[in-house]
């Protein structure tokens, strides 16, 4: 017996230590510079066509060679470590929320310096999206792409209820939801529990994220958005789905995301057909802007390889190629977003950037989330929450 | 387990208790399958969502129609084959060092005089005092200082004994007779020729045991390998980073996830099934003395 | 060695050799002990020390980012409502986890106990979710708890289990439950296979019924048994963290701070809001709890026990 386990352990042993090394094994080496960028995917579509990036600037340049690597699931606490141990990536994403964080903390480089030395033409990008990622006359990063919200409608569900147009206004909306509701649809309305969506509507009423918070305006915006789910109007999607897939399900009739959902729609749900219109309005537009940024670490060892890698991703060729797919607007002038997107590119003069270049917006997006969650479920007033964030916002 | 017998034997015979008896023994029975029918149908409904697109995935039943797409995916786009080589080799060399300096530790602390003795062991037990949740920042601190970051060697390092599998294995020494020693000794084997040759083979059965739980414990574990290495370093992620990995994507690939469920939990299967009687002798005596 | 210096001649050259035999043995009980020694040294006593110092500073991403040394960061941790919330959660969650898991471990270790035809098959079903990893076993029961799921299909509700406030810790409470009473099983079951026969004989021969033999016989006989589940899965559930972070997709606690618990909080703090120094501290003051929790446990629970 005791024999007989000895050589199953041991031969167990050996097959681990074989597979193991095998593993280890078969590294590449490589006499260029190497350089990683990384960033998160959100579906395959994207980690394609991130790889597809990585084979253009790999054939037409010579003494680099960069490699794409996926970060997914908690990007800013994987960052956060990667950061605190000097390993982060050359070139990388960094979401509008979180940039202001990062620049407080020192870990992003300014590209000031490079850009100066290379002659790189930032007037090619919009300014409020430049911004996002401006503290002072710094720029710590370069818009990838961005997309603000609209409002997207479930065609079959709508023409079931006789309804043929998108709501405008936010009064359309709430008729239209029940119009829907009279045709069968149980809660008509998928709405998030997140300040990311809820945020735009503040914006509609008059109100603003970076002052008065507790303002009647901003108080009325979420009473608003909250009597649309209390009342049964609206739903919030259950945890494991979100509202793109409400719609594709045909659970939600009316949704508002950004233009992610373009690409998730035909390729999960092929037999749900939907439209896309511009964004609901109240007392005036109000939208979101969702950017990302391909950024540099102050403690980057080769910054001008990096760079180099940086500036051809978001220059005219790079983004060329990284809106071939449509998965997200165009952050420059000169190169045009896929077609079919002017109901989001309706927002750009108005959209605000998520984040605000707050440096404690991290940390006050959890108490957000949290905050919103209680409110819904009456278990904390509005003006408690608005309180909540608005000392979050101030780091305190 | 031979007790009941004579329980039954000494009654007298009283009419009817034999149908009752029977009674009990289907009612036993029944109460016993449906507590394993409920233990296993998550993991059998497991089995089939991982044959399921993900439309299908929110229907409750058959795959309509059954595809391995989810498979595929996982095995590709999410480089399972590179995550699951990666906790091989983390379970390899954790377990095979770990169960090295162990036994060797607990054979010192069990035969070896040596002044400090008793102190140094006192710190050992010490060690089962400190909990994981206070270790984390300055463990996290200290790797980083260190430059070991993201690679293996720091979960390696911070696992290469532990003060379980020490003093189990002393406590397997104690049990075996001096007189194998003394048969060493007379040959001329040195200490380690004694502990190597004579002392580990006979703690064998231990050292199975430990082995099985060892590997359990670093195939299964999601914490340390995610503060050390797993952050934001895919080529590094273990099998059960991956599996976390696909639960944090935007759309929740159900199908993808229970496939990636299932690549996690059949290597310690069969390890379960082959080890069985070690697996529950260790986790007692294992439990027992820590 | 005795043996071989009872040859010698000579006393002293006795000594001697005996000096030196005893001057080898502790070289290689300091060899063999050195590594092991080593890193308990080095990753449990050391980290304790150091967990106080970052305690006392501002340090962020890249280490102190603010000159000063103080309690501040202990006093920003104690006027966290936040951190309430996580130490109200963990409370509550082992004062129901604890005892549901040793009542289903009892249980099934009973049932096992039985005197039937396959009982290992039964034993090793009733262990089967205890080998599977936290984060293969928490996104399972996701998915058949979810709101369109297996569960609420089969009996009929619409509750979104793991995504509402007022469930998600209960959930966590089964879920942990569930794959942990297998474990709590082989203890009971190896305590119940140490009680002799002849108490049962006893039991027998007065005719006591098995209701009656289990409470007045059985489980004081396992008061052991009791104590050292207590003991070890207590502390086991006050270090609960891979469940909540899978099943909130991250440290945010969401929703509404239901799934915060400690280690979630210390978590968050270093690599949510980059401040290392209120983790550190946070880890410091729980720690602190925990033990004082166990002191006042060795002098309640285990006096009795002891008595």
């Amino acid at each position: 017996m005791t024999k007989r386990l000895a050589m199953v352990l041991g031969l167990a042993g050996l097959a681990v230590v074989l597979v193991a090394a095998s593993a280890q094994a078969g590294r590449k080496t490589h006499k260029v510079t190497n350089v990683t960028f990384a960033g998160w995917s959100s579906g395959p579509d994207e980690d394609a066509l991130d790889q597809q990036m990585a084979n253009a600037f790999n054939r037409t340049h010579k003494g680099i060679h960069v490699e794409w690597q996926v970060i997914n699931g908690n990007y800013p606490q994987a960052m956060t470590a990667r950061f605190a141990a000097h390993n982060a990536p050359d070139v990388f994403y960094v979401d509008s929320s979180v940039i202001g964080s990062w620049i407080k903390q020192g870990v992003i480089a300014p590209l000031n310096g490079l850009i100066k030395k290379t002659h790189f033409n930032t007037k090619a990008f919009y300014p409020k999206l430049l911004g996002a990622f401006k503290k002072g006359n710094k720029i710590y990063g370069f818009p990838k792409d961005w997309s603000p919200l609209a409002t997207e409608i479930n065609n079959s569900l709508f023409a079931r209820a006789g309804l043929h147009k998108a709501p405008k206004t936010w009064a359309q909306l709430r008729s239209d939801a029940k119009t829907l509701q009279q045709h069968g649809v149980a809660h008509p309305i998928c709405l998030s529990a997140d300040w990311a969506r809820m945020g735009a509507f503040m914006y509609q009423n008059g109100g603003s994220i970076t002052s008065h918070l507790s303002s009647k305006a901003n108080a009325k915006a979420v009473g608003f958005y909250v009597g649309l789910i209390k009342s049964g109007l609206a739903y919030t999607p259950p945890s494991g789905s979100w509202c793109g897939q409400e719609l594709g399900q045909s659970h939600a009739a009316i949704i508002f995301e950004g233009n992610w959902l373009l690409p998730y729609m035909p390729s999960t749900y092929p037999g749900t057909h939907f439209s896309v219109a511009p964004m609901v309005h109240n007392k005036k537009q109000g939208n979101l802007a969702f950017t990302v940024s391909w950024s540099i670490a102050k403690s980057n060892p080769h910054k001008a390889a990096a760079w180099k890698v940086l500036s051809w991703l978001v220059g005219k060729q790079g983004e060329k190629i990284w809106m071939s797919k449509g998965l997200a607007l165009s952050p420059r002038k000169d190169v045009a977003s896929k077609g079919g997107r002017k109901p989001f590119l309706a927002a750009a003069p108005f959209a605000r950037g998520w984040g605000f270049g707050n440096p404690n917006f991290a940390n006050a997006y959890t108490v957000m989330g949290n905050d919103l969650n209680a409110v819904i479920s009456g278990s904390k007033s509005i003006p408690a929450m608005l309180s909540d964030v608005g000392k979050a916002l101030k780091g305190k | 387990m031979t007790a009941q017998t004579p329980i039954v034997q000494a009654k007298p015979y009283i009419p009817g208790r034999a149908r009752s008896e029977v009674v009990r023994k289907v009612l036993l029975y029944a109460i016993m399958l449906a507590v394993a029918a409920v233990f296993f149908v998550p993991f059998l409904y497991t089995i089939v969502t991982a044959f399921k697109s993900i439309p299908d995935s929110v229907n409750v039943g058959l795959p309509h129609p059954w595809t391995t797409s989810a498979w595929h995916l996982v095995w590709t786009q999410y480089d399972f084959p590179t995550y699951i080589k990666n906790s091989l080799f983390l379970a390899a060399v954790v377990v095979s060092c770990n169960l090295f300096l162990s036994a060797l530790g607990g054979y010192a602390f069990a035969r070896l005089r040596f002044p400090g003795r008793e102190l140094l062991f006192l710190l050992v037990l010490g060690t089962l005092m400190v909990p994981d949740q206070l270790r984390l920042i300055p463990i996290f601190v200290m790797i980083v200082h260190w430059g070991l970051f993201g690679s293996f060697w720091s979960y390696i390092l911070i696992n290469l004994a532990s003060a379980v599998n020490l003093f189990f294995m002393r406590q397997y020494f104690l049990t075996i007779p001096r007189d194998f020693e003394e048969a060493a000794k007379l040959d001329g084997a040195g200490y380690f020729k004694t502990f190597w040759r004579v002392m580990l083979p006979l703690a064998l059965p231990a050292t199975a045991a430990l082995a099985i739980l060892q590997f359990q414990g670093v195939w299964n574990d999601f914490f340390w390998p995610l503060i050390l290495f797993g952050q934001g370093n895919p080529d590094h992620y273990t099998i059960q980073l991956g599996l976390a990995e696909l639960r944090f994507t935007y759309t929740t690939l159900w199908p993808e996830i229970a496939a990636g469920s299932i690549i996690a939990i059949i290597p310690v299967l069969i390890v379960f099934l082959a080890f069985q009687r070690f697996f529950v002798s260790g986790v007692v005596s294992a439990g027992v003395k820590g | 060695m005795a043996t071989t210096t009872a040859t010698e001649a000579a006393p002293n050259r006795l000594r001697a050799s005996m000096l030196g035999a005893r001057v080898r043995e502790a070289g290689w009980g300091y060899a063999f002990a050195f590594v092991p020694t080593a890193v308990f040294g080095l990753f449990f006593i050391y980290p304790l020390g150091y967990a106080v110092y970052i305690s006392f500073f501002h340090w962020g991403i890249l280490g102190k980012t603010a000159p000063g040394t103080g309690t501040f960061n202990y006093a920003k941790v104690i006027h966290d409502p936040v951190f309430h919330t996580a130490l109200k959660n963990i409370g509550e969650y082992t004062v129901a986890v604890v005892p549901l898991e040793m009542t289903l471990g009892l249980g099934l270790a009973l049932l096992i106990n039985q005197k039937i035809r396959g009982r290992n098959f039964f034993r090793s079903a009733f262990y089967f979710p205890s080998i599977a990893s936290s984060v293969a076993i928490a996104v399972i029961v996701l998915y058949v708890f979810s709101q369109g799921g297996l569960f609420n299909h089969a009996f009929g509700f619409g509750t979104d289990w793991y995504g509402n406030a007022g469930t998600v810790g209960w959930g966590i409470v089964g879920m942990n439950t569930w794959t942990t009473s297998g474990t709590v099983m082989l203890f009971y079951l190896a305590a119940l296979q140490a009680i002799p026969d002849d108490v049962y004989e006893a039991a027998a021969l007065d005719d006591t019924g098995a209701w009656r033999t289990f409470w007045k016989i059985t489980f004081p006989l396992l008061r052991p048994a009791h104590f050292f589940c207590l003991v070890v899965f207590g502390i086991g559930a006050l270090k609960l963290f891979d469940q909540p972070f899978i099943v909130a997709a991250g440290a945010s606690g969401a929703p509404n701070y239901s799934t915060m618990y400690p280690i979630i909080y210390i978590y968050n703090a270093a690599f949510g809001v980059s401040d290392f120094g209120i983790a550190a501290a946070a880890g410091v003051l729980y720690f602190i709890l925990i033990f004082a929790l166990t002191v006042v446990e060795r002098f309640t629970v285990g006096r009795q026990q002891a008595a």
